[in-house]
């Protein structure tokens, strides 16, 4: 494994504090169901996400983890239940909003632009934040082309951080599987989120490159202090790094609780083992 | 040089100009396409549209004029002697953002996640719609068009190139329009102006980002909605260069709407997805019809002009349905 160097100082978040304290909810998901015309993916689920900790969500294949995060997003608009973000209650959002209010996100099967460099998709990230309008973008001149060169300084950073400098032109569609992912993690954190949801950031990796992401997502929880959900089937890894786990089965919310806690839990350990429900 | 060579490069230079002004129709339709998926039938009736308005704003025309008169029994025609061409241009161009909004705002955004289909047909209603919106407002008659480019041969060049003929042939120099010329130039500024921006400003890699992946896009936290209304003011402004180019030379009329039958082969040639595709698939269906009409032309009795294109067209979908440029679609299986 390559050492790198952390650039922790000029480094920081600017997105103005939200308010919340360390270890208070950010995150309130309440009573939440969504379905598919007769099919349902999620029902009745509650769970808090604290400030600064990394919480997992798992459960087996077609549990509604995933429907889960693109609740969250604003992707899917739920039938029953509110969620309650920053203080915020509400029970539905459009994904521009939520990306608005800083929730950043990354997908299973990686949706980068393909057709776009690693820096031009980290920019894009940053899109939030600039503000400048179109006219003076068109004319190239003036607090457009400042706020571009600034926004710019920010994703090298990034770009340092994650340590893919000699990939910054390359565009995406060329890159290795591993690579991407960490790209779009670097579109992620573009953004300054306070909440990160990441979906299966290590999926079809190998040893080398799991323990590299999963560096990375500690770091990014512990120098930046961002909050983090993720969605893993690596259980090694999901023990590891997170701080809480919630675990769904069949769109139900089965066990809930620190790693050991769900490790000894016995719906938990049947859900994964395939006992038959009754 | 012979004058059968001089012929042939006459030819292909003035194919290659005329090839210029399908490319400029079929960029509004690549636009769109690259931005929502949305094959924008009314492209064609957004540049008669957009030429309607100028000329009406430029003579000072009042609009809906003939409505006015058949209801209230009035006789009004002209409220002044017109704008000057500039501001003309400026106010219809204001008009074609107004129409991306209402566009936006009444159909689009009620479609949203509806099958590309659904989409197309709402466009050939939208074609019909301004079609019958800009008769009623402008009038039907056939109305000439002046910007105050420059138009007719060029006499320069026709000496300079009279020269290259031995002196004892036969021939008396190449004819080039102005009006051409300057359409050529405007084309290549306009082209490179929409790259520049697309590259380079934060709005242009929101457009490029949706292009690429609307769901991506989305979680970034770019309004589709927006981009959307940017992206027909685009192909507005697109439209409205047309429509200037097109009105100059032929007179607003009706048949220009027909010019987007014409952008049709362009963009099989080009690709859908391609800016360079439609503005390289434009040139080769320009001097590929000049050419076929002076040299294929007279042994099936001539008029091949007319139906050269698709018949290129179709020969490029046998070979390379995606054309020139496009996106090649892989299926993972």
């Amino acid at each position: 494994m390559n050492v790198h160097v952390h650039p922790t100082q000029e480094f920081r978040f600017m997105r103005p504090d939200d308010g919340i304290k360390q270890g208070d909810p950010l995150l309130v998901v309440d009573n939440i169901s969504l379905s598919f015309g007769g099919v349902k993916a999620i029902t009745d689920i509650s769970f808090d996400i604290l400030k600064g900790e990394i919480r997992a969500i798992i459960g087996p294949n077609g549990a509604g983890k995933t429907s889960m995060l693109n609740v969250i997003n604003g992707f899917y608009h739920p039938q029953k239940g509110t969620i309650t973000f920053r203080g915020q209650k509400r029970s539905r959002m459009r994904p521009h909003e939520a990306a608005n209010h800083g929730i950043a996100r990354t997908f299973q099967n990686i949706a980068l632009f393909h057709g776009m460099s690693v820096l031009d998709n980290i920019m894009t990230g940053r899109i939030t934040l600039m503000k400048r309008n179109l006219l003076w973008q068109a004319l190239w001149r003036g607090p457009a082309e400042t706020e571009e060169i600034e926004n710019r300084e920010i994703v090298e950073r990034i770009i340092d951080f994650l340590e893919i400098e000699h990939i910054r032109k390359t565009p995406v569609g060329r890159l290795p599987y591993g690579l991407q992912k960490r790209v779009e993690l670097g579109r992620a954190l573009a953004a300054e989120p306070s909440l990160l949801l990441l979906d299966e950031p290590m999926a079809g990796m190998n040893l080398e490159e799991k323990e590299d992401m999963s560096r990375y997502i500690l770091d990014v929880n512990q120098q930046f202090g961002t909050t983090i959900a993720l969605i893993e089937h690596d259980m090694g890894v999901v023990m590891d790094l997170s701080d809480r786990v919630v675990v769904l089965d069949y769109g139900q919310k089965i066990g809930d609780g620190t790693p050991d806690e769900v490790r000894n839990n016995q719906d938990v350990i049947d859900a994964y083992l395939g006992v038959s429900h009754d | 040089m012979s004058p059968a060579f001089l012929n042939f490069i006459e030819i292909f230079i003035n194919g290659l100009m005329a090839g210029i002004m399908y490319s400029l129709v079929a960029l509004g339709f690549v636009l769109i396409f690259k931005a929502s998926g949305i094959f924008n039938f009314a492209q064609g009736v957004m540049a008669l549209f957009a030429a309607l308005t100028l000329v009406g704003l430029q003579t000072g025309q009042v609009p809906f004029s003939h409505l006015i008169n058949a209801i209230f029994g009035t006789d009004i025609h002209d409220w002044g002697p017109g704008l000057p061409t500039v501001l003309a241009i400026l106010l219809t161009m204001v008009v074609m953002i107004a129409l991306a909004w209402v566009l936006e705002k009444f159909v689009l955004n009620h479609l949203i996640n509806q099958e590309p289909i659904i989409l197309f047909m709402a466009t050939i209603g939208l074609a019909y719609f301004l079609e019958g919106f800009g008769d009623l407002m402008w009038g039907s008659d056939v109305k000439t068009l002046d910007v105050g480019l420059p138009s007719g041969g060029s006499f320069w060049w026709e000496d300079v190139t009279r020269a290259w003929a031995p002196e004892d042939a036969d021939y008396w120099g190449m004819y080039i329009d102005k009006l051409d010329i300057s359409a050529t130039i405007i084309a290549v500024v306009l082209v490179t102006a929409l790259s520049l921006f697309s590259q380079y400003t934060a709005t242009g890699r929101a457009l490029r980002a949706v292009a690429d992946d609307h769901q991506a896009a989305l979680s970034v936290g770019i309004s589709l909605r927006k981009i959307w209304v940017i992206v027909w003011s685009i192909a507005g402004f697109v439209a409205l260069v047309a429509g200037i180019m097109w009105g100059s030379k032929s007179g607003v009329q009706f048949s220009l709407s027909l010019i987007a039958l014409k952008a049709l082969p362009v963009l099989i040639l080009g690709g859908f997805t391609s800016i360079p595709g439609a503005i390289v698939g434009g040139l080769i269906i320009g001097v590929g019809e000049k050419l076929a009409e002076a040299y294929i032309g007279p042994m099936v009795g001539g008029a091949i002009e007319n139906w050269f294109a698709y018949v290129v067209a179709l020969a490029f979908l046998l070979f390379r349905p995606q054309g020139l440029f496009g996106d090649r679609i892989i299926e993972r299986i």
